[in-house]
């Protein structure tokens, strides 16, 4: 009760965990039988997967047309939702890469999922980008191969060409990582499980051991991937911004947008990942590990963010104003009054007022609360990209050349079938491997185990961890 | 191997040698294959090897996309005809009284493209939209294929020798009545004279689908000349028009813009010249919207106003009364004209005797006849009168007629006593119809004895007295067609066909030429070389000069007879597009997406109604109504339903909708639009163009695919402001999204100025131009500007003081460049494919606004956006300047589309062209034989694209190229011939459609090149949309000048 340490250090793990107990927890999900909830929600995720494969189908078999875009607004739905799904990547980078680095405990609860999150977010975002080209069959072409055309080669001034190699490794860095961090779990499933199960986790957990050579180098190389990934997070969103901020279109031409975006994207994949983990943890019985104090620490983070971005939002309105450019007031007029003035009005009050709320300890500490803003700030996030996009297309230079955009049953499909498709690969990802890194939660257990560092903790340490 | 049926395969075989033997019984045995010594020893390295070459071999010759090429060789050449290398024949576009001097493009055999015939004194090298779709219509798939009787709305197939007999037979007895729009060809008036001999029974009735009727009458009452003058806008100094269309499809529309052109070219700008034009009208036509001035009536006020002017001109009142605005405008207007006597003109599109002699009497007291109205030019394109349509139907209703023949007219629906008509066509025994298509009429005939399309045909015009020109064929019949001219000299057994020839009417034309309109010629030495000349020239002008008219002294001016204005609270005007006219044009695709200079519709005909400002920050549609919502409109107890489009110059009070819409038979314009005629209504057997009492009621519904180009129109409209007690820019005051969104305005789109200020706005231009560079000297990036220095750097020059919107240049460009018509469902999701639209500004009062016509294309930016965002450098810049599009490298991203500032940039969203791989997936917008169809998916209907430029497959981005297949072929002949490249080497579409010459192409390298000069004269009036964004566009614009009486309305 009086231990020093009590007051800055958060209780981590919960419920006098033992080793073995947090093997037992963070593996079980793993070895049961899939519960009535997890049916249910697959069989949903699996239905809005099948309707965007649909809707790509149907796509690339009609053409764009089929949408809703038009010779004024040209991108709408497609890459608004690819710089949301992006955007949400982001939070798993964050947490993994740069809180590594910053030796934040608190991440080893929710890492994993969130990196989770990450690789399949990115699965998501790159659809658009492809999907959205008049002529997929000739993608290829963005690739900088030699070749007999020429040889032709890719327009390296295009931020669309930076996009692809920032998108690219950005995916790869991630899936490494994550799957780095996986392998010591899935040894630990692996040398629990039985027949078969046993087989594929053998093959997945490359012959891990444990041994302290292995431990060594895979310390190693979780540094070294943290490194790497670490300009990633700000990089692949600043990149993204790019493809805004480098054009003529007024709106798009400024330079706030790298910070702006960055922001933005910590921000919306905070929200994702208090959304999903507000539900695993539920769901998979994991409150003891992702604790109260985790989702208020992300919540700390959503709040900075989010008045970051809200700065932004004004400053751009400030420089329209500032800049005594027609064009520009105007289109930031537009934002603000014009034909989309809900979804201006909806960003902000989604992104910009409603995280204010935890400024409060306790809602900060509200699971309900934090869920309802998760969605919330989610939808905002998603309304940013729209305005940015659509509402400044809609209105550019030429009034001759104005026009209006309404989504068609195909883009709506295509969006709510990524989100089936993020959540069949989450909820597989759920029952083949720890949502939790089990020997991360371990490394930090007597240093955050509410046995070690709790009130009631007992000062001999460690007399009941177990070894398994 | 030796047989013994004693024949043997060589020397060894002969002589049985033991080896051969051998060798000749393993033929095919392993051995012969490789080294192996018999023994087939195929290692799993091997087999691997060989199964890999095996599939890899396979898969390539599976996979790879073999094209299907059909190249049928000739088997004798035809002399002129050479791959590759176009043709082209003078020719007329005739479509009833419509007229155009033409040269028909033709590739290898195919009539591909019309271009103004500069040689003609009737249009100088101009064009209208119509006449270059009129290419289109000749590969129409329901044109009548073969002669026939019509049964249940089908032609039943017969052969011509059986209708001849057929049809002769029943002419022999009774009465015969030819129905015709007007015509002006001698030749077949010499036919139809023939004809007429023949059957003393037979007399021939001509009107028009859109009447002159009155102007006519007027004219031939007055000064004894029975058609319009030549009215020289080019020499007036003040216009005056009370609703006359001259610029649009009123006359003589290609040379009076041609003319009216020269007139508004700003001359020196110290001491600035140009006409001054007045537009007395109530809805806004394509010629008001080009005015300096309009002073808004009612339509029903039109005799009114004429009165008015002619009150005081003459000094004489009398007349009724109009509304005090525009009568304090027209005493103005009247001191303009007075002061400009004998260099000013006053026309009237009224189709009301009385008030067209007013204006008769007006123009001989101003001095203007024989100065700017010249009978000499009389032009005849309007020669009918519908009153003896009325007469012709009492007639069969008296069963009076047994024989009536129709040739190009369609009375069963572009009559306002249409169905008067089809009522009375039942007591006629024999009905037969020349017409094309099985339209309205012809679907009530009982012969049709289809006619052929003008490119197949023989014959020849005179649309203005003395002028005449020819029309050739350009490609033979496409079907079992005959030339109506062919058809009555065989029925009229005519003596001077020799219908035995291979081709009768065109040696009737030539001996008509030779011996009748040539006789006398002194231009050539023979008759054969007048006739050879003249058909390679395409005219043959003559034009009389000696004419003197004189106003008839007899003639009474009674101010009395006009129109009465009407008290009701609604008036509705009527009235004919550029593009789709009285509908005669509606079954041609390019005409229909040709969005209307003013309305900038497409597809269908909208009621147009007035926008109301509420004096504080709103904008909205009259009734609070948007565009495309329908509304129950009933005028004299008729009703139809329609979708309203908001349109700015509609005088309050007033709603209007153009004639042509709504037909019902024969064409791909069935179903689209409303039709008006039977609601027209007529006043001493004249059709009037307006109507009163008129009730607008918002039925609640919405028309889903109201197809309109261009939803926001303003550039600084004024308005008084109630907050403000004073006119201030109502546009910057309903910036919300409330209504009709406004815009801040000061934008460097479109600068315009009245003459008296020029000087103040080229001081602006000056500062603008500095302030421009300034900006754009800040880039990071190095200059291009040496890049261009040598060689050629393309560029275009666009005066917006001649561009009078008229679209020709649209219809060109489509038709040049194969641009797809993608219909009105796929336009009203603004998925147009035009490459050249025509933007439409209103600045000026919000009330009664003026216009600006922008023709807007790719501008071919030296600092491209487009270029710089592509991923896979798809479009790029060429050595010469033009920015280029490598159709085959897009993949469609369309960052360009949306990173383009001026968004000229079109994307194929679906298969409009059929050039994809999957049939299933055709965008079907047209119905063909009951089928829905893709433009372009019949081969009939490919046969129009232009072998030199690629059709585009869907998902990839097209755009404006500035004709770069033309620029390949203008230095290709430079190089040949040896030579620099010249202006006349390269003109591109727009530029050679464009009737008053408001675009300029060429060698801006070259000082001495056309565009140079002009951009240079221009000086700082010349201006590049969107100057300061650094994207150094190749195209340049002249600000608009106006010369508007400021003191009108004060």
């Amino acid at each position: 009760m009086s231990q020093p340490v009590a007051a800055v250090r958060h209780i981590l793990i919960e419920g006098n965990k033992s080793y073995h107990n947090i093997t037992e927890d963070l593996c079980s999900p793993t070895e049961k039988s899939p519960s009535r909830e997890w049916i249910i929600a697959f069989s949903l995720a699996t239905v809005f997967l099948g309707l965007y494969v649909f809707a790509i189908v149907w796509t690339v078999w009609k053409g764009i047309g089929e949408w809703g875009a038009n010779r004024s607004i040209n991108w709408a739905w497609d890459i608004t939702n690819f710089v949301w799904w992006i955007g949400i990547g982001h939070a798993g980078t964050l947490i993994s890469a740069i809180l590594l680095l910053f030796r934040q405990r608190w991440r080893t609860g929710v890492n994993r999922a969130a990196e989770a999150m990450t690789i399949f977010a990115v699965i998501c975002a790159g659809q658009f980008p492809i999907f959205h080209m008049g002529r997929v069959w000739l993608a290829f072409f963005i690739m900088p191969f030699p070749n007999t055309r020429g040889p032709l080669w890719t327009n390296f001034n295009s931020p669309l060409l930076w996009d692809v190699f920032a998108i690219s490794t950005y995916f790869s860095v991630s899936l490494l990582f994550w799957y780095t961090g996986l392998v010591p779990d899935l040894a630990t499933v692996r040398d629990r499980a039985k027949g078969f199960r046993k087989k594929m986790y053998e093959l997945f957990s490359f012959g891990w051991t444990g041994s302290a050579k292995h431990w060594q180098r895979w310390e190693a190389l979780s540094l070294v991937l943290a490194g790497i990934s670490t300009p990633l997070v700000l990089s692949v969103h600043t990149i993204v911004s790019f493809d805004f901020a480098t054009s003529v279109v007024p709106g798009w031409h400024t330079t706030i947008f790298p910070p702006y975006f960055v922001a933005g994207a910590v921000f919306s994949g905070f929200a994702m990942v208090q959304t999903l983990m507000i539900i695993t943890r539920k769901v998979l019985n994991l409150q003891q590990y992702i604790t109260i104090n985790h989702i208020e620490s992300m919540n700390k983070v959503i709040v900075l963010t989010g008045t970051i971005v809200g700065v932004a939002y004004l400053t751009e309105l400030f420089i329209a104003w500032y800049s005594g450019y027609i064009y520009e007031q105007f289109a930031f007029y537009n934002r603000v009054f014009g034909i989309y003035w809900w979804s201006y009005f909806g960003m902000m009050f989604c992104n910009v007022l409603a995280p204010q709320v935890f400024w409060s300890r306790k809602l900060r500490r509200n699971i309900w609360w934090t869920f309802f803003l998760s969605i919330i700030i989610n939808i905002g996030m998603w309304f940013e990209r729209f305005v940015i996009i659509a509402t400044t297309l809609a209105r550019d230079f030429l009034p001759s050349s104005w026009s209006y955009y309404r989504p068609t049953w195909v883009e709506i499909s295509i969006f709510t079938g990524t989100l089936g498709l993020f959540f069949f690969c989450y909820l597989i990802f759920c029952r083949v491997a720890p949502v939790v890194a089990i020997a991360e939660v371990k490394s930090i257990l007597k240093m955050a185990g509410d046995q070690y560092i709790g009130p009631d903790a007992k000062h001999g340490h460690g007399e009941k961890a177990h070894h398994h | 191997m030796h047989h013994d049926n004693g024949i043997w395969v060589g020397a060894e075989d002969l002589m049985r040698d033991e080896a051969f033997a051998q060798s000749s019984q393993s033929e095919f045995s392993v051995e012969n294959l490789d080294q192996t010594d018999g023994k087939w020893t195929a290692s799993r390295r091997d087999f691997l090897k060989l199964m890999g070459f095996g599939l890899g071999a396979a898969t390539i010759a599976a996979s790879c996309e073999i094209p299907v090429k059909k190249a049928i060789p000739y088997v004798t050449k035809p002399d002129e005809i050479v791959p590759g290398v176009a043709n082209y024949f003078a020719s007329s576009f005739v479509e009833g009284g419509d007229y155009c001097a033409v040269l028909v493009k033709t590739r290898e055999g195919r009539p591909i493209k019309i271009e103004g015939n500069t040689l003609s004194g009737v249009t100088n090298g101009g064009t209208s939209a119509r006449a270059q779709a009129s290419v289109l219509s000749l590969y129409d798939t329901r044109r009548i294929q073969n002669p026939g009787t019509v049964k249940d709305g089908q032609v039943e197939k017969q052969d011509w020798g059986v209708i001849d007999r057929e049809v002769k037979a029943k002419l022999a007895s009774g009465n015969i009545r030819i129905l015709t729009n007007t015509i002006i060809s001698p030749t077949a008036e010499k036919a139809l004279g023939e004809f007429l001999a023949k059957y003393p029974a037979a007399s021939v009735v001509s009107y028009d689908a859109v009447s002159a009727a009155a102007l006519l009458e007027a004219n031939q009452k007055c000064f004894g000349y029975r058609s319009f003058p030549h009215y020289k806008f080019d020499e007036a100094s003040v216009i005056c028009s009370f609703g006359a269309d001259f610029l649009g499809t009123w006359g003589n529309p290609v040379q009076q813009a041609h003319d009216y052109a020269k007139g508004r070219k700003v001359a020196g700008k110290k001491h600035a010249k140009m006409s001054r034009h007045y537009q007395v009208e109530g809805y806004m036509s394509l010629t008001g919207s080009n005015a300096d001035n309009r002073i808004q009536i009612r339509p029903s006020e039109m005799g009114a106003a004429i009165s008015a002017l002619y009150a005081e001109i003459s000094g004489n009142g009398g007349g009724p009364k109009l509304n005090d605005k525009a009568a304090g405008a027209i005493k103005k207007m009247a001191k303009d004209l007075q002061a400009a006597r004998g260099k000013s003109i006053v026309v009237s599109g009224s189709n009301n005797v009385a008030e067209q002699i007013i204006v008769n009497k007006i123009n001989e007291m101003l001095g203007n006849l024989n100065n700017t109205i010249d009978f000499n030019g009389a032009t005849f394109t309007r020669q009918g009168d519908e009153r003896n349509v009325a007469k012709l139907i009492e007639e069969m209703n008296g069963g009076q007629v047994s024989t009536l023949i129709v040739w190009g007219a369609n009375p069963a629906w572009e009559l306002p006593n249409a169905a008067a008509f089809v009522e009375a066509s039942k007591k006629v025994a024999t009905r037969i119809s020349f017409n094309t298509n099985l339209d309205e009429t012809t679907l009530l005939c009982t012969h049709a004895a289809p006619a052929h399309h003008y490119l197949e045909s023989w014959g020849d015009a005179q649309a203005k007295a003395g002028r005449y020109s020819l029309i050739q064929p350009t490609i033979a019949p496409l079907f079992a067609t005959r030339q109506a001219e062919h058809s009555l000299l065989v029925w009229a057994d005519s003596a001077n066909l020799n219908a035995n020839a291979e081709q009768p009417y065109y040696e009737y034309v030539k001996a008509n030429w030779q011996n009748s309109i040539g006789a006398g010629q002194s231009k050539y030495l023979t008759q054969d070389a007048f006739w050879e000349m003249s058909l390679h020239d395409g005219v043959y002008e003559n034009a009389p000069h000696d004419i003197t008219a004189v106003f008839d002294a007899a003639v009474s001016v009674d101010t009395n007879a006009v129109t009465k204005p009407a008290s009701s609270e609604l008036e509705i005007s009527f009235y004919e597009t550029v593009n789709i006219g009285g509908g005669q044009y509606a079954h041609n695709p390019w005409l229909q997406e040709m969005p209307d200079p003013v309305t900038r519709t497409v597809w269908g005909n909208y009621l147009s109604i007035p926008l109301e400002w509420d004096g504080v920050n709103n904008i909205d549609g009259w009734k609070g109504l948007v565009d495309g919502d329908e509304v129950e409109v009933e005028v004299n107890g008729q009703k139809f339903t329609c979708a309203v489009v908001r349109n700015f110059g509609q005088a309050a009070g007033t709603v209007a909708i153009a004639l042509g819409g709504g037909r019902t038979a024969g064409g791909c314009g069935v179903g689209y639009g409303i039709n008006v005629n039977p609601i027209l209504k007529q006043e001493n057997g004249l059709t009037q163009y307006f109507a009163a009492d008129v009730m607008v009621k918002p039925t609640g519904g919405k028309d889903k695919d109201f197809a309109c180009v261009q939803h926001h129109h303003t550039m600084g409209v004024k308005a008084m402001g109630k907050e403000e007690g004073k006119v201030i820019n109502a546009d910057e005051k309903t910036l919300g999204w409330k209504g009709f969104q406004g815009s801040l305005t000061d934008r460097s789109i479109i600068f315009q100025t009245n003459i008296k200020d020029l000087q103040q706005l080229e001081h602006k231009l000056e500062e603008f131009h500095h302030e421009a560079e300034h900006l754009n000297s800040q880039t990071l990036y190095p200059d291009n500007k040496d890049y261009f220095g040598t060689g050629m750097k393309w560029g275009m020059y666009v005066d917006l003081n001649s561009c009078i919107g008229c679209g020709a240049c649209q219809v060109a460009c489509v038709s040049e460049n194969n641009v797809p018509v993608v219909g009105k469902k796929e336009v009203a999701r603004h998925h147009e494919m035009t490459w050249l639209r025509i933007d439409r500004y209103f600045y000026g009062d919000f009330e009664n606004p003026k216009v600006v016509y922008q023709p807007m294309m790719c501008q071919h930016c030296d600092n491209a956006p487009c270029e710089n965002v592509c991923p896979v450098n798809a479009t790029n810049h060429s050595m010469e300047g033009l920015n280029q599009m490598a159709y085959n490298r897009c993949i469609g991203t369309r960052y360009c589309a949306n990173n383009c500032p001026y968004k000229v940039r079109r994307f194929n969203w679906l298969d409009y062209t059929t050039a994809d791989l999957w049939p299933s997936n055709e965008e079907r917008v047209f119905q063909v034989e009951g089928e829905n169809m893709p433009y372009y998916a019949d081969n009939l209907v490919r046969m129009v694209l232009n072998p030199d430029v690629t059709v585009r497959t869907r998902g990839v981005i097209e755009k404006c190229s500035f004709c770069v297949q033309r620029i390949q072929e203008g230095k290709l002949t430079a190089k040949r011939e040896g030579r620099a490249i010249m202006d006349n080497d390269v003109r591109t579409a727009c530029q050679t459609a464009c009737p008053t010459g408001a675009i300029i192409f060429g060698n801006l390298n070259n000082p001495d090149s056309e565009v140079s000069k002009a951009h240079k004269s221009a000086g700082a009036l010349s201006y590049q949309v969107l100057e300061e964004i650094n994207v150094r566009p190749g195209v340049q614009y002249t600000a608009k000048v106006h010369n508007a009486n400021e003191e009108l309305f004060s």
